[in-house]
Parts: structure tokens; C-alpha cells; sequence
């Protein structure tokens, strides 16, 4: 049995790639994606906790942060199309104005 | 039963009636007077009959029941509260509208209505050619139902109302030619002059009140009555009130020193200074002194005799003995028909005052002699009473007969009068008449009581010799009385006629009251012999010496007394023949030397006095409101000015700080706030990636303290 800091490690690594694709990438796709990378982080932290505590509910809320993320992104690709038809653009350091 | 018990119908809830007829004649004269023949005449007369009727209905059943026999007792009728609700046991009683009808008040109102009713029925041809007549009679109305209703009153508040419903329509009357301007003046000099007694008539009612918590002047079994308290009350106010009362008496009655509207008071109609001079008005002053009776021959209080208020009685006294001849010699020298009677009356009525002032003083002599109440002499009450009467009849006549004189001459000055006999028989005759009463000579009725008057006054002064000076200037003003009594009688009767026009007698509306009025002066003072003595008409049956007659079953010394002023009246009668009709003494006379030269200018300066009262408003009191005009404009204006400085000053500072300080700060905190937030908003840069970075480094910081402070816990900490 994988024991659980090695899940929790594999966990963390994730979603320090996936905060640095949010924070780095210029591409809003990107930075989407890479927030799919930290919601399946913390996924990955609740399916380990599940089986680590012998305990179904986490797996329920895992199930749960899949379809959140799914819509997150599904919300998310249509703001971008949208934005990008309007403005002509994804990237991240045109898309200001909603400014002071 | 008696003739005279079926006469007494139960209740005389009808006399009511008696004052409410004029008044329903007021308001129909104002509001439809125009309509009717003569402007509302028929209207007013009208009311006037029935009060007349009634009255004497009334009259007839309490003579029936009082002085012929039987016990008339003074009825009380009951009217509605008008003030109520003081509370139970503080001894304050309603105030109530109600009538007391004793002798004295039928009486009244019997010689007023009469008298009312016969001027109105004049008026019809006296005012026939004037302008306003249903102003004219709805006043006139309103005037006798202010004297039917101060006369019939049973307690002072009562009284005091009516009285100056009187005042009220004096002051319309006087002026009823208001467009001309000395009968505006005169107006409002009678009602500011007559202002001066009331306000003091109106202190002692409120006196009464607070003292006995009742204004009744009598009481019976169930009504509270002051007459059988006025021991209790302390010796300066039982002098006190009837002062005040007496005060009120001497502005309406026209006494020295508030005398000096009534002769203004002729410049109104005629008909008006008749009606006021008659019956009303003047005559009110008379009937309350004669009312407080109670206070000046104070009733037995708790089985003891109480104290006469021995000051009040020679006040009135004196008023009343100086006013007679004080008047009576303005009288002789005034060439103004009406100004004559106008202070003849003045003269007659002191002479009432002078009656009733010794008739107390004789009473509270025998009073504290031990008399008991009920047999005092009330010969001097008795006797004013009797010359208020007799004089409202040839008042009334001799002020109707100068109306008509004026009618057919146009003028009041008696030196364009002269040889009227011809021209004007019946008014010639009746005023003769008139006079013969006025100068006292037998059998005309002013003869009997002014004999009365001055022998009461003559057996006071027997008691006590200052009362002999007031019997004095009675005799001298008896003279005096019929000397200018027939100067005006034969100045505008005699001689030749010195006016312009053609003088005519007037019209029968006029005359038949004359007629009437001529027959009265003798039946007036011979009624007394009717009657049994007058103290018939005014008390109820009983043994005093004042229901002996005039001239029968007197003490010879009283024969002396009615000598000497029938004398005076002769020699006064002889000596205006001499001066006016044959002119064997020529006017001239008496004013060719420097004293009677001055005499005669104080004379017809009445005294000054006028002169003084105009000065006294021209100087003092314009000077007094001058100087309240300076205090005003600079004391009290200069405090208010300096007030209002201050006050804008300090709303200046209020101002500056409100300005500076308050606003300062709150625009402090708004200009930081948007200084702050155009700071704050810069932060807002529409980059989501900074944003993040910025959530990254909290999420940092927070993981830092977190750790930080479980570390040092576990450091350092328990």
C-alpha cells in the first residue's frame, strides 16, 4: 500500500504546478488549465484521505470538486471565447479592464 | 280668599317677559326696522308696551301683596347657572342669571318702561326727518332692556352686566350722529369718563365675591343673600365696598367729581338725553346705592349690631350735598337749553345721593342707639326714592318739551328763543309744569320730595352739625333750582321771539306724552298721599315713620323746614322775574363788579374742571405716554437692539466655527476618504494574475504566522 505522504507529496507537487501555471502563464487557456491542475490537487488529497481513513465520504466530495471543476471550466472556456471575440485576445496581460 | 289673593297667579315667571320684550325689539329694529313704518318704531314700541303692561301687572300684584296689605315676600326667579362647578364646601356659589323681585324693583320697572314707552312714542315725531331710525330704535331698545335688567337684578354681577349694556348704548346714543365730530367726542368722553366708576363698581363686586361667595343682595330660604352677613366683614372694607359701589354710582350719575360727560352727553338726539336723564342710565346709580343699603345699614350679625360704616355714609353724603349746588350753579349761567337740564339733573340727582347719604346716617345713628333692624326710620332712603321718582317724570318732560322747542326752532341756544307762548301753547303749558316740579313749589312733585330730602338732611345735622352744611347747600341749591328753572322758562317762552324761521307747535306723537308727562308731575307727588305715604311703593306694610305723609301728622319744626325751602324756591322764582321778565334787575348786574365777573367765567368755564381733565390728558397723560414713548424707543428698544447685536454676533462665532470647525472636519474626513480611495483604487489593476499573487502571498503569510506561533509555543510557551 502507497502510504500517505508519498499521495499527499504527489498532492502538493500538483498543485504547486498548477499555482505556478496561474500565476506564470500569459495564455488564459493555460492559466485555466493549470487551475484544473490545482482543483485535481486537492482532489487528490481527498481521495487519499478517504482510503487513508478508511472513510467513503471523502471520495464523495471528490466526486463533487470533479463536477465543479468540469462547470469551472466548461464557465470559464465560455468567458474566454467570449473575451476573445470581443477583444480579439486571451492574454492574460491585455485582458485589464475591469480596472480602476 | 280675597279680591286681591285671586289677582296672584302662581309663579311670576312672566317677568322674565318684561326684559326679554326689548331685546327680541332690539334684534327685529336691526334686522328688519327698515321694512316698517318709521324705521322700526312700531317694533319698538311694541316691545316697550309689553314690558310695560307686564310691569304693570307685576306692579298692581306686589302692592296688593306688600304695601296695601297682605305679605308680598321678595321672589326670587330662578334663571340657569351661568358659572358653575366651584366645588362643594369652598363657599363659592354658582354664579346664576336670575330676577328678585322685591318692592323697589316693581317699582323701577314700572317707572322705567312707563317712561321708556312714552319717549318712544315722542320719538316717532322727533325723529321723523332723521337718517339711521332702525339704528335709533333697536339702541333704544336695547338701552331699556339694560335698565329693566339692572333694575330686576338679584345679585351685583348681574347688575354690573346689564349696566354696561347701558354704558354701551350710551355711548351709541350720545354718538348717534357720529358724522358730526363733538358727538363722536362726547360719545367717548361719557363712556371713558363712566369707565372710570365702573372699574371701581367692578373691584367691589369682586370684593363681594371673594368675601361672601354669593352676589345676592338678599337671600331667602334656599338662595345666599349678603345682606345678613355684612357683620363679618372687617370694618375698613365694610367702608370699603360700598365706596367702591358708590364710585361706580358716581361715573354713571354724573356726580362731582366724574360729572363731566352729561353735559356733552347733548349732543345727542333729544329724545336720548330724556331717556338717559329719566328713567335709565343715570338713575342706575341711584337705584345701587339704594342697594347697598345692605352694607351701609349693616343687618343684626349673630345677634349683635354691627358697626355703620360711618366714612362710607359721609362720603356719600358729601358727594351728594356739594354735586347739588356745584351743578346747580353751572345751570345759571348756560345759555344751552339742554345743558340747563343736563346740569339740573346732575343737581337733582346729587340731591337723591344727599338723600340716601343722610337717610344711612340717620339709620345707623338709631342702629347703634339700639333701634332694632326692622324699625329703623328710613324716611331719607324713602325720600331719594321718592325724588327719583318724581324727577323721572319731570326729567322726562322737561327734556321732551326742550326737544320739541328745538324741533320748531332749530337751535339749543336760549338766546335765540323767546315769546314761544303763542306759537307752541301746549309745550309752553306742560314745560311750566315741568319747571313748577324742577323749582319745588307745591303741589308739584318735586316740591314733596325735595322737602323730604332736606328735612332728613335738617334732623342729621341735628345729630351731628357737619350733615347741617349738606341741608345748607340743599336750601341754597333749591334757589338756585328754581331761579334757573324759570330763567329757561321765560327766556324761551317771554319776551319777543329773537331767532329767525317760524316756530310751530309739534306734532301729536310729541305732544300727548307731554300731555301725559304734565299730568304726572302733579300726580306723582300727590300719589304718595294715595298711597299712604311712598314708603308704600318700597317696603312692605310695617310701622315707619317714613309712611307718614308729607305735610299731615309732622312735627311743627317740619312745617318750619318745607317753609324755608318753598321760600327759597319763591325767592328764586321771584328773582329770574325780576332778571327776565321785567328786567328790573338787568343781567348785566351781577357780572359788573371783578368778582362776579369771575364768578360768572368760573361758571361758565363749568369750574375748569373740564379744562383740568383736558389737561390733564393734553400734559400728563401725554406727557406720561411720552416718556413711556422714550423709555420704549430707547430703554426697552436699546435693550432689545443690544439683544439682537448679541444675538447676531453670536450667531457670527457660530457661524465661523460652524464653517471652519465643523464642516472643516467633515470635509477633512470626506477629502481623506477620497483621497485615500484614489490611492486605494490604483491597486486595482485588472490584471487577475496580480490579484492571485497577492492571495498567494496572504495564503503565505497566514501558513507563516501559523507555523511562527506554533513554533514558538513549542519553544517557548507551556
Amino acid at each position: 500500500m502507497i502510504p500517505l505522504e508519498w499521495e499527499l507529496v504527489l498532492s502538493a507537487l500538483l498543485f504547486s504546478i498548477g499555482l505556478y501555471g496561474v500565476l506564470a502563464r500569459k495564455n488564459a487557456i493555460m492559466v485555466l488549465m493549470s487551475l484544473e491542475v490545482v482543483i485535481n490537487a486537492a482532489i487528490l488529497n481527498f481521495v487519499a484521505f478517504s482510503s487513508y481513513s478508511n472513510d467513503a465520504s471523502g471520495q464523495v466530495f471528490a466526486l463533487l470538486g470533479i463536477a465543479v471543476a468540469a462547470a469551472d471550466a466548461a464557465i470559464g472556456l465560455a468567458i474566454f471565447l467570449s473575451i476573445y471575440q470581443t477583444h480579439g485576445t486571451v492574454d492574460m496581460d491585455r485582458v485589464r479592464f475591469l480596472r480602476w | 280668599m280675597s279680591a286681591a289673593s285671586l289677582l296672584l297667579l302662581p309663579g311670576y315667571t312672566f317677568v322674565w317677559v318684561i326684559l326679554i320684550a326689548p331685546l327680541i325689539a332690539f334684534l327685529l329694529s336691526a334686522l328688519v326696522g327698515r321694512r316698517t313704518v318709521e324705521g322700526g318704531a312700531p317694533i319698538a314700541i311694541g316691545g316697550i308696551s309689553i314690558s310695560l303692561l307686564l310691569s304693570l301687572y307685576l306692579f298692581i300684584q306686589v302692592m296688593l301683596g306688600g304695601g296695601l296689605g297682605g305679605n308680598f315676600n321678595p321672589v326670587f326667579l330662578d334663571g340657569y347657572v351661568w358659572l358653575p362647578g366651584f366645588p362643594a364646601g369652598s363657599g363659592f356659589n354658582n354664579i346664576v342669571i336670575e330676577l328678585y323681585i322685591d318692592d323697589l324693583s316693581a317699582l323701577m320697572l314700572v317707572l322705567v318702561s312707563f317712561l321708556c314707552f312714552l319717549i318712544f312714542v315722542y320719538s316717532i315725531g322727533y325723529m321723523h326727518h332723521e337718517e339711521g331710525k332702525p339704528r335709533y330704535y333697536a339702541e333704544v331698545s336695547l338701552f331699556s332692556a339694560g335698565m329693566l335688567g339692572t333694575v330686576s337684578a338679584s345679585n351685583f354681577l348681574q347688575l354690573l352686566v346689564f349696566w354696561e349694556i347701558m354704558g354701551l348704548c350710551s355711548y351709541l346714543l350720545i354718538g348717534f350722529w357720529y358724522h358730526k365730530p363733538e358727538a363722536a367726542k362726547a360719545a367717548k368722553k361719557a363712556f371713558m369718563v363712566t369707565r372710570v366708576g365702573d372699574v371701581l363698581f367692578l373691584v367691589g363686586v369682586l370684593i363681594i365675591w371673594n368675601q361672601f361667595g354669593t352676589l345676592n343682595f338678599y337671600g331667602d330660604a334656599t338662595h345666599l343673600g349678603i345682606a345678613s352677613q355684612v357683620g363679618k366683614l372687617s370694618p375698613e372694607l365694610l367702608n370699603l365696598i360700598p365706596l367702591l359701589l358708590f364710585g361706580g354710582a358716581v361715573g354713571k350719575s354724573a356726580q362731582f367729581p366724574l360729572h363731566a360727560w352729561l353735559p356733552d352727553a347733548m349732543e345727542g338726539p333729544t329724545t336720548v338725553s330724556a331717556l338717559i336723564h329719566a328713567a335709565t342710565m343715570v338713575k342706575a346709580g341711584v337705584y345701587l346705592t339704594a342697594r347697598a343699603f345692605i352694607f351701609l345699614v349693616p343687618m343684626p350679625y349673630q345677634g349683635l349690631a354691627v358697626t355703620p360704616p360711618w366714612t362710607a355714609i359721609l362720603v356719600i353724603a358729601g358727594i351728594g350735598g356739594f354735586t347739588t349746588l356745584f351743578a346747580a350753579t353751572m345751570a345759571v349761567v348756560n345759555f344751552d337749553i339742554k345743558r340747563v337740564l343736563a346740569f339740573s339733573t346732575i343737581s337733582q340727582l346729587a340731591y337723591m345721593f344727599l338723600g340716601l347719604g343722610v337717610g344711612a346716617f340717620v339709620m345707623a345713628t338709631e342702629l347703634s342707639s339700639g333701634t332694632a333692624y326692622a324699625n329703623l326710620d328710613s324716611a331719607g332712603y324713602s325720600a331719594a326714592i321718592y325724588h327719583l321718582y318724581n324727577h323721572a317724570f319731570f326729567k322726562a318732560l322737561l327734556f321732551l318739551t326742550a326737544g320739541s322747542v328745538i324741533h320748531a326752532v332749530g337751535t339749543n341756544d336760549m338766546r335765540q328763543m323767546g315769546g314761544l307762548r303763542k306759537h307752541m301753547p301746549i309745550t309752553s303749558i306742560t314745560m311750566l309744569f315741568g319747571c313748577l316740579a324742577l323749582a319745588g313749589i307745591v303741589p308739584f312733585s318735586g316740591f314733596f320730595s325735595k322737602g323730604e330730602i332736606l328735612s332728613v338732611a335738617f334732623e342729621a345735622g341735628t345729630i351731628n352739625s357737619v350733615y347741617m352744611v349738606f341741608w345748607l347747600l340743599g336750601t341754597v341749591t333749591a334757589f338756585l333750582t328754581a331761579f334757573y328753572a324759570f330763567r329757561l322758562w321765560l327766556m324761551t317762552f317771554h319776551g319777543e321771539y329773537r331767532g329767525q324761521g317760524h316756530p310751530h307747535e309739534s306734532p301729536r306723537s310729541m305732544t300727548f306724552p307731554l300731555i301725559i308727562l304734565g299730568a304726572f308731575t302733579l300726580v306723582s307727588g300727590l300719589s304718595a298721599y294715595a298711597m299712604g305715604g311712598f314708603g308704600n311703593f318700597i317696603f312692605v306694610t310695617g310701622t315707619h315713620a317714613e309712611y307718614a305723609l308729607p305735610l299731615i301728622g309732622v312735627p311743627l319744626s317740619d312745617y318750619g323746614l318745607e317753609a324755608i325751602s318753598l321760600g327759597a324756591a319763591l325767592a328764586g322764582l321771584a328773582l329770574a322775574w325780576l332778571v327776565y321778565e321785567t328786567k328790573r334787575i338787568p343781567a348785566e348786574r351781577f357780572t359788573r363788579s371783578p368778582t362776579g365777573a369771575f364768578l360768572h367765567k368760573m361758571l361758565t368755564h363749568r369750574y375748569w374742571i373740564d379744562d383740568v381733565y383736558d389737561a390733564f390728558g393734553a400734559r400728563v397723560y401725554v406727557g406720561f405716554a411720552k416718556a413711556m414713548d422714550w423709555f420704549d424707543r430707547r430703554v426697552v428698544d436699546g435693550i432689545v437692539n443690544a439683544v439682537g447685536r448679541g444675538g447676531l454676533a453670536a450667531a457670527a462665532g457660530s457661524d465661523y466655527f460652524d464653517r471652519h470647525v465643523v464642516d472643516g472636519a467633515v470635509n477633512l474626513v470626506s477629502k481623506e476618504a477620497i483621497r485615500s480611495g484614489m490611492r486605494l483604487r490604483q491597486r486595482q489593476t485588472g490584471q487577475v494574475q496580480s490579484y492571485a499573487w497577492v492571495v498567494v502571498f496572504g495564503i503565505v503569510v497566514l501558513v507563516a504566522l501559523i507555523f511562527g506561533i506554533g513554533l514558538y509555543l513549542r519553544l517557548w510557551g507551556g
